[in-house]
């Protein structure tokens, strides 16, 4: 196995994390995070704020509003 | 039983130029309300939820998901079923709020957003820090309340926090994102890595006043 190496896989972070990678990058940064420590907590930090934000941005319509636009569609 | 026509509300002209370039469709009006009810109200509170971001208020984000229902269902003949439905509902709430909204609350650089320097908007790349500070960033926004996250994405630019909800939190493609925002995927990275590393530092800042201090791990180390 050859590692891709820190600053291919910090450069590819984020699209890792949000899956736009080809499957070769990211088999190749799922093998580099498996022997560094130092990717796998910035791939951490990465992972807690996307999750973090899902958690925190839940919110329920109001049900005027959704009496109103079903209101509208009439 | 009404005649079907008379039931369908108006075409908004910023629909027609793009979405009904095709064929005009033939559903009759009683089958394509109950399909929109079937298929697109489900995403009520996610659209409420997103334009809560966007506008910053509730009054503001209700209007303007009920602006985006209408809009959407007197175009919805002229949606392709089988395509995505969340994504144009999106593109449609987005375009919205942009036309109506934004030009009330735009601060004083937003438009050039994308041209300022890093150093401009208050961020800093910090990729040097050891892994102990890491794990203890990590925890530390795990810690943070709710408040606190919608807070900062509220406080970073518009651009930047569009691309970061619909990535982040919505789950939408680069592309899907491009499509929505009507621009190059390029920018739509720009615009996420940067909007991601400034809400970073901010719910740092954030964690320290509120004395959030997470030990740096002593038993992990590396053998």
């Amino acid at each position: 196995m050859t590692d891709c190496g820190c600053d291919k896989a910090k450069a590819e972070l984020e699209e890792y994390l949000h899956r736009e990678l080809s499957d070769q990058d990211f088999r190749d940064i799922t093998d580099h995070l498996e022997n560094c420590e130092d990717c796998t907590g910035e791939h951490l930090v990465g992972v807690t704020l996307t999750l973090k934000m899902q958690r925190a941005c839940q919110e329920k319509a109001p049900e005027e509003l959704r009496a109103a636009i079903l209101a509208k569609l009439l | 039983m009404p005649t079907a026509l008379l039931d369908r509300p108006a075409r908004p002209a910023e629909l027609d130029s793009t979405a009904m370039s095709d064929t005009p469709p033939v559903q009759p009006a009683p089958e394509l309300r109950r399909l929109f009810e079937e298929q697109a109200l489900v995403f009520m509170d996610q659209l409420y939820a997103a334009a809560l971001r966007m506008t910053r208020n509730p009054a503001d984000a209700g209007d303007l998901v009920q602006e985006t229902y209408v809009k959407a269902y007197a175009a919805f003949g002229s949606f392709t079923q089988g395509t995505n439905l969340k994504a144009w509902l999106y593109r449609i709430l987005t375009n919205t709020f942009i036309n109506t909204y934004r030009k009330n609350q735009r601060g004083p650089y937003q438009g050039t957003i994308d041209d300022l320097e890093d150093w401009q908007l208050g961020g800093a790349e910090s990729l040097t820090q050891g892994r102990s500070t890491r794990s203890a960033e990590a925890e530390a926004i795990d810690h943070l309340p709710d408040s606190d996250v919608k807070a900062a994405l509220q406080s970073i630019p518009e651009d930047f926090r569009l691309a970061v909800y619909l990535a982040d939190v919505e789950g939408f493609s680069y592309q899907e994102i491009a499509d929505i925002m009507k621009t190059p995927v390029g920018t739509v990275m720009s615009r996420l890595h940067r909007g991601r590393r400034l809400l970073r530092d901010l719910l740092a800042d954030y964690a320290r006043e509120r004395g959030i201090t997470v030990p740096a791990p002593t038993t992990r180390s590396a053998t």
